[in-house]
């Protein structure tokens, strides 16, 4: 229903006379990625003029959304970037149009809809998730499960072309019983009791359940390890920003980030090209939590764990730590991913290794500590 | 060309992000600069704790990303080296290497008597001050809070109350007496500041640890720190004897299949250090119960064992290592002493299939003198959910003497590796063979249970040999 129509709009002249707007070539490994689907992907109207895309951003605002939005500006080949939030992302210039819809709202779904269609959107980028667990619950979960459902729903209707989604693989869970790499069909078993794991991975199937009705669209799945990297904020830094940082006693699992820059590459790669599927987007190399703080400079206090449990969910109802109880799990066991299939599919190669990643995040720290640098929190 | 078009797209972010981390200090220089010399060393853990090397990667990269514009780098380069001095008068809070103007500013800005601290205590050598920073490291300052505040709440937790206060006006009469000669004192002052201690700190604190590790834990540095325990135990504790070691190949994947004996894990040790002394790494998989044991686990990873599972062991041998697997498992460590040396059942071949489907030869091993290192006389196995082990053991030793008991009796060990079975032959389609994955199986068995009879048979005494 959705192709032929995209196809009359398509012209196979206009796709052969199309230039590569990047000037880069297919990836030689991926058979799928040709010419063709680079045309397409790059619009055109009735007279053969050049459009551009318009890439719609939801949760604009947060750090992904911000950067990634800033990238989108630079790039010629996005003629129009539809930001949706609650706040203007810091970076819109020319290219942005901002509308601020609330995900939490009931009416979100049929104003979404219109959005899309009123600008033509082609591709949308669903990044509108908390980064770090929150004490509002019941928001979160409207936020993340709800609203993606909404955001899929009013996508389905505007017949998008392509969703892009950002998931975590914390979803994956620590547990003991986990290979050392975690591969994409591993299923999803972080405890479902925490809500923070509860709703993303609600939204993995609410995507998923979208990836079967709507056979025709490019359904990307980004999974990134912990983000870490000089300029965001999230619990994975509030954590290693302690003087003193919590740990188990006894266990010392393996632990992998991914920087921030990759996390946005990653993103920017899937919005240029099409790779539909799952992805883990994660580091080269693992470190030991030990070593991490370490190298962080920080001071391990080792907690023995029957007593962490409560003691965390204490501090949690407190709001004197970045993460509730249910996240100690991952200072006990492994969850590592296996970024293999990103790099042979997607042609991404992470810049930085989990242990530059942890050297870059500690080198602003620094600097935060001796109060040389300050920011305002995206 | 993906690589080119990769670099770019993962460099553009870079650019902004970092450019604006790097630029936000600059903005404001002088009183930053005042700020940061005032800065009190509770701020010099994180400086201290990495080597000047690490930093030069990541500049070179960020260089690399700028490469278009020579002014930018150049700028970027005086800005960073700029910030390294700032970090460097912070983290040693030495006002004297300020310009005249900035100390100006900074006296300027002292309207509380707190500013008046760095300088001269510093220039007077004693003891109360490494104690000092040393306690105002500690508490979790927040995060916006600026650190007048906190010192003196914390120099009072270090010296009761008023001395903070009493430090602060103390230095009024020093300031005015000469700096102290460059020679004995200076080195007297960094080894009684607390700095000193922190810097040291951050390079012992990476001590005995690598600061990367590979992708499955092994630390080649702490391996390096166990190895005189190991070879203790080897060569003095359990007089290891190896017989056909030559059976294992030098280079290439290979699967040492092994009994598994004594109720503590310590077989897929020695086995380890029996081919480390052939100068080939072993990774050896571990049951899942060992990663639920505090400290046991982590150690056992950090020495090279990995979990058992499919994927693990693909990954292993497909990098071609060396991996010993234990197929009976935690039935093999928790055999009672009455059924030493009966091999139990070989899991349900998954390390058969494993070699069919990766085309590796399989070397059996069989490891005596284990057995009686820890006789199992019982099994407790009501406990086993609460404590997370498949049972508790009731050695002669063990709840009686308490965790003394765990020590292994000092048993005369016998490794004896087989010829090599090479399963090439049946094809990697072979692998969805039941019933030739069972013969194999059975097959590896009973050559391993022949060599543990054999020399069980012409073994005279458990602890002479």
């Amino acid at each position: 229903m959705v192709l032929p129509k995209r196809k009359s709009a398509f012209p196979p002249s206009a796709i052969a006379s199309g230039d590569d707007p990047a000037g880069e070539g297919p990836d030689p490994r991926d058979p799928r990625d040709s010419r063709a689907e680079l045309a397409r992907a790059d619009a055109r109207d009735g007279l053969g003029r050049h459009v551009g895309r318009v890439v719609t951003v939801t949760g604009a605002a947060s750090f992904l959304g911000t950067n990634l939005v800033g990238l989108l500006e630079e790039d010629d080949r996005v003629a129009r970037i539809v930001a949706i939030d609650i706040k203007p992302p810091a970076t819109a210039l020319r290219k942005t149009r901002f509308y601020e819809v609330d995900f939490t709202q009931p009416t979100a779904e049929s104003r979404l809809s219109e959005i899309f269609a009123a600008e033509r959107t082609d591709t949308l980028v669903h990044l509108a998730f908390l980064a770090s667990p929150s004490h509002g619950l019941a928001v979160a979960h409207e936020l993340e499960s709800v609203g993606t459902r909404h955001v899929l729903v009013a996508a389905r209707h505007a017949r998008l072309r392509k969703v892009v989604m950002w998931s975590q693989t914390t979803l994956y869970g620590a547990d003991p019983s986990n290979p050392n790499f975690l591969t994409e069909k591993h299923p999803l078993r972080a405890t479902t009791s925490e809500p923070f794991f509860a709703d993303k991975i609600e939204a993995e199937a609410e995507v998923a359940r979208f990836a079967q009705k709507v056979p025709g669209a490019v359904v990307t799945v980004l999974r990134t390890a912990p983000i870490l990297g000089p300029t965001i904020h999230n619990y994975v830094t509030r954590y290693l920003s302690r003087k003193i940082v919590p740990t188990m006693m006894g266990f010392d699992p393996l632990l992998q980030f991914v920087h921030e820059v990759d996390a946005i590459a990653a993103l920017k790669l899937a919005v240029d090209r099409d790779h539909p599927g799952i992805f883990n987007i994660v580091a080269d190399g693992v470190l030991p939590l030990s070593t991490v703080i370490k190298l962080a400079g920080r001071l391990a206090v080792p907690i023995p764990h029957p007593l962490a449990h409560t003691l965390g969910a204490a501090l949690w109802l407190a709001h004197m730590s970045e993460a509730p109880a249910s996240f100690m799990t991952h200072l006990r066991f492994l969850c590592v991913a296996d970024g293999e299939k990103a790099k042979e599919r997607m042609g991404f190669r992470p810049a930085y290794t989990t242990r530059e990643a942890v050297l870059d995040f500690t080198s602003a720290q620094r600097l935060r500590d001796v109060k040389l640098l300050q920011e305002t929190p995206a | 060309m993906t690589t080119r078009t990769k670099k770019t797209s993962a460099a553009k972010p870079k650019r902004s992000t970092l450019a604006a981390t790097t630029a936000k200090p600059a903005a404001k220089p002088k009183p930053k600069r005042a700020r940061a010399a005032a800065a009190p060393a509770s701020s010099a853990p994180s400086p201290s704790a990495l080597p000047e090397t690490k930093k030069e990667p990541k500049r070179g990269r960020r260089a690399e990303a700028l490469a278009a514009e020579p002014a930018v780098v150049a700028q970027i380069r005086e800005l960073e080296a700029q910030l390294d001095k700032l970090i460097d008068e912070a983290s040693r809070h030495d006002v004297s290497s300020l310009d005249p103007e900035d100390a100006e500013t900074w006296h300027g800005e002292s309207s509380s008597p707190e500013p008046s601290l760095p300088d001269p205590t510093l220039r007077e050598p004693t003891f109360p001050e490494p104690f000092f920073d040393a306690e105002a490291t500690l508490p979790v300052a927040p995060p916006s809070g600026s650190w007048p505040e906190s010192r003196p709440s914390s120099g009072s937790i270090g010296h009761g109350p008023g001395a903070g206060f009493g430090v602060a006006h103390k230095p009024s009469g020093v300031a005015a007496a000469p700096p102290p000669p460059e020679s004995v004192f200076d080195t007297a002052r960094e080894l009684l500041s607390s700095d000193f201690y922190l810097r040291k700190w951050g390079r012992l604190a990476m001590r005995g640890r690598s600061e990367e590790v590979d992708d499955f834990g092994f630390d080649p540095i702490y391996d390096a720190k166990i190895k005189p325990v190991l070879d203790f135990l080897y060569t003095k504790y359990f007089r290891v004897e190896t017989s056909g070691i030559s059976n294992v190949p030098a280079s290439g994947r290979c699967l040492l299949v092994a009994n598994h004996s004594g109720t503590l894990p310590l077989d897929g040790v020695m086995l380890k250090a029996a081919v480390k002394r052939e100068g080939r790494d072993l990774r050896w998989l571990t049951e899942d119960f060992i990663y639920h044991m505090p400290y046991l686990g982590s150690a056992m990873n950090r020495l090279g064992a990995v979990r058992a599972c499919q994927e693990n062991a693909e990954r292993l041998l497909a990098k071609e290592q060396l991996v010993a697997v234990f197929p009976e498992g935690v039935k093999g460590i928790g055999k009672l002493f009455a059924e030493r040396y009966r091999l139990q059942r070989f899991g349900r071949g998954g390390f058969i299939k494993l070699c069919l489907r990766m085309g590796t030869p399989i070397v059996p091993v069989a490891v005596t003198g284990a057995e009686e290192t820890n006789p199992l006389l019982f099994k407790i196995e009501h406990l086993s959910k609460a404590l997370g082990i498949p049972y508790v053991p009731v050695t002669p030793t063990f709840p009686l003497l308490g965790p003394l008991g765990l020590l292994p009796a000092p048993t005369k060990w016998t490794i004896q590796f087989g010829e090599p079975l090479d399963l090439s032959s049946h094809g990697p389609a072979a692998a969805d063979d039941e019933i030739l994955v069972g013969k194999l199986a059975e097959r590896v068995r009973a050559t391993i249970q022949g060599m543990l009879d054999r020399t069980i048979g012409s073994r005279k005494s458990v602890f002479f040999g």
